[in-house]
């Protein structure tokens, strides 16, 4: 599904990426861990866009097109989901509008027809239940106001609606606590099928003990250093980083 | 351009030539005071940012052309949609039929026979060439089931010309009312509108008032809005601009008794070259009482915005909570604002704050909008209106929520189009 070859991307005059190649293949779940500052979070705006950074060599294909060619809206539309690692606070954008207008506009996409409003918000409020989510925050501005756990709540409440075939969730279960956590592990979970692909961004092994990954790759100055199955995560927790970054440099 | 002087002897030849009437009195009156003073002038701090030379041009040429008086204006209300008791308002002259609401004064000032004093020297204008004015007087408990609207139209397709606006309205003791004003224009020849609208809230009386102004783009403006604020009364403001090629707008609150809630707000909405300028001032003399002020200006190609927001509190206005924001997106790398907040404060007991943002839309929510599949054209339309919808939330009436984000919209596409 998704193939990242020799990918090296800069921000300013800062190289980032440095040669990282992934495949993630329909129906799989990864969990990319690694220190600060490895990358983690550039590779998940690349995959989505961001035209902050720029890809100065190396290739990126979803589903054999290339995938750096592409606006953000275009990637959206072809099925990326990128969960933010600090969701944006829109003023004066009424979060139910967002996500009507985002489902809409994949909707087209497809050459179907707008849903129906009645239709949106039954299915809207049955997937916030299921993310035990105020329905009142769909009347709120988009992420305005909104606690920490909320914000991350409500990137999977945008994910759930819009059903990608690749989602990327980007330190998601950074500053949650253990019910939220639960709340969006259920959500993500929820979402796992045999067409669709995870990626987990995290810096913790903890989000995977609710969400099994197939693989876990842990990236390190800009690289992929290790990938292994679970296990590896918890030889992570046990040894901490630098046995990769020792593993990286040896 | 320098400064235009006012023709002041054509002046007095279109003051010689009123009927006689109720307000010949005070037309000589304002003319003798306009004698020595002339028009202000780029060289004084409160105009130091708008020149208003060529709506002088255009009052000259009005004024040397025989200052003949417009007939009644063949425009349909653009805003018939709304509910309202509309008064027309057509190049200075009230419409012949005139409309009866229960507990509520209408007289026409040429009638009244009482002397107007004018207020400054735009002011001093207003009333020399005042072909005649409206006065409102809402009774004691009275509470208007409707807005009374003030449809304001001016000038003409053929040649320029220059009109005066002049509405007093009284709303006595714990009455009730909304009022709304809206400019617009008939025929596309230059114009200089000058209005002067007054207004006293009564005690424990309850005032909503939005000012909408959608002129042709050959027009100018000025207009001096004066409200004095009862005591326990509440007031609100809002006022929208969104044509003219140059609108200057004074706001002057004045709080003389305690316990009242004043909320003021605007949007001022330009491209090309138009210049808007929004002057405000709240004096509070007596605590404790409250003001929240907020404008929003978006602005692309050459506009220019202006907007200068003067909050003073008086020695014993103790009590005195403050609060007033100007915030501005620039769509362009040649519009302008210039945005200065001024705060007087002559006693202790206080609480005011103010602040003043001048920025581009947002690039961060723009790529959040777009990584949910929005396009960057949607995702911006979203953005500008998001940010010009935060006035609307703050005018009173709801009824024009709708009409009101109608024509934001409309004209916030004209301004992205221009932008891109």
């Amino acid at each position: 599904m998704l193939k990242i070859k020799d990918l090296k991307a800069s921000i300013g005059d800062t190289e980032i990426l440095r040669g990282l190649s992934l495949d993630i293949g329909a129906g799989e779940v990864h969990a990319i861990m690694g220190p600060n500052g490895s990358g983690k979070s550039t590779l998940a705006q690349v995959i989505a866009g961001h035209s902050d950074y720029e890809v100065t060599a190396g290739s990126v294909t979803f589903n054999g097109e290339d995938l750096l060619q592409f606006e953000p809206e275009e990637r959206a539309h072809a099925g990326i989901f990128l969960g933010f690692q600090y969701p944006v606070e829109i003023p004066g954008v009424n979060n139910a509008y967002l996500l009507k207008a985002a489902l809409n506009a994949k909707r087209k996409h497809q050459g179907l027809d707008e849903i129906d409003a009645f239709e949106f918000l039954r299915m809207a409020k049955e997937k916030m239940a299921l993310l035990d989510m105020d329905p009142k925050l769909l009347n709120r501005g988009v992420n305005e106001g909104f606690s920490g756990g909320e914000k991350k709540r409500n990137e999977i409440l945008q994910m759930a609606i819009l059903e990608p075939s690749l989602a990327i969730l980007d330190e998601t279960d950074s500053g949650l606590d253990i019910d939220a956590l639960k709340a969006v592990a259920e959500g993500v979970n929820a979402l796992r099928s045999p067409e669709r692909a995870i990626v987990l961004v995290t810096h913790y092994q903890r989000l995977l003990d609710y969400i099994e990954p197939d693989q876990v790759h842990v990236l390190s100055n800009g690289r992929i250093a290790r990938s292994g199955d679970k296990s590896l995560a918890l030889e992570l927790e046990e040894k901490g980083y630098d046995w990769v970054r020792e593993a990286a440099n040896g | 351009m320098k400064s235009v002087p006012l023709s002041f002897d054509a002046l007095c030849d279109a003051v010689r030539n009123f009927p006689d009437d109720g307000l010949t009195a005070s037309r000589q009156a304002a003319l003798e005071q306009l004698r020595d003073v002339g028009m202000p002038s780029i060289g004084e701090e409160d105009w130091k940012y708008t020149n208003i030379a060529t709506a002088i041009d255009i009052a000259n040429d009005w004024l040397q052309g025989g200052a003949t008086h417009l007939g009644a204006s063949d425009t349909s209300n653009p805003i018939e949609s709304i509910d309202a008791d509309w008064i027309v308002i057509d190049n200075g002259q009230l419409s012949e039929d005139t409309i009866a609401i229960d507990g509520v004064e209408i007289a026409r000032l040429s009638q009244s026979r009482r002397d107007i004093a004018p207020t400054g020297r735009l002011g001093g204008l207003n009333v020399a060439l005042l072909r005649d004015g409206l006065h409102v007087s809402i009774g004691p408990d009275v509470a208007l089931t409707k807005p009374l609207g003030l449809l304001i139209i001016d000038g003409a397709s053929d040649k320029p010309s220059a009109s005066q606006i002049r509405v007093d309205i009284t709303t006595a003791a714990n009455s009730q009312a909304s009022i709304i004003e809206y400019h617009t224009s008939a025929g596309s020849a230059g114009h200089f509108a000058n209005a002067v609208v007054n207004l006293a809230v009564g005690d424990g009386a309850r005032v909503d008032y939005v000012r909408i102004q959608d002129r042709d783009r050959k027009h100018t403006q000025t207009s001096h809005f004066a409200v004095n604020v009862g005591r326990d009364a509440r007031f609100r403001h809002c006022a929208f601009d969104f044509g003219g090629s140059l609108i200057r707008n004074d706001v002057a609150i004045d709080i003389v008794h305690p316990g009242s809630r004043s909320e003021f707000s605007g949007l001022y909405l330009a491209g090309g070259g138009q210049h808007i300028d929004n002057h405000t001032r709240v004096d509070h003399r007596s605590g404790p009482a409250e003001s929240r002020q907020e404008y929003r200006g978006i602005l692309t190609g050459t506009a220019r915005g202006v907007w200068n927001g003067k909050a003073i509190v008086h020695e014993g206005a103790d009590g005195t909570d403050a609060e007033q924001a100007n915030h501005n997106l620039l769509l362009s790398g040649k519009a302008e604002i210039d945005a200065k907040p001024e705060l007087e404060i002559y006693t202790d007991d206080v609480k005011c704050s103010h602040g003043t943002t001048v920025g581009q839309l947002d690039e961060a929510a723009l790529f959040y909008l777009r990584s949910r599949g929005l396009s960057r054209h949607e995702a911006k339309q979203l953005l500008t209106r998001a940010f010009a919808q935060a006035i609307v939330s703050l005018s009173p009436l709801e009824s024009l929520y709708e009409f009101l984000s109608d024509r934001i919209a409309s004209r916030l596409d004209e301004l992205m189009q221009e932008a891109d």
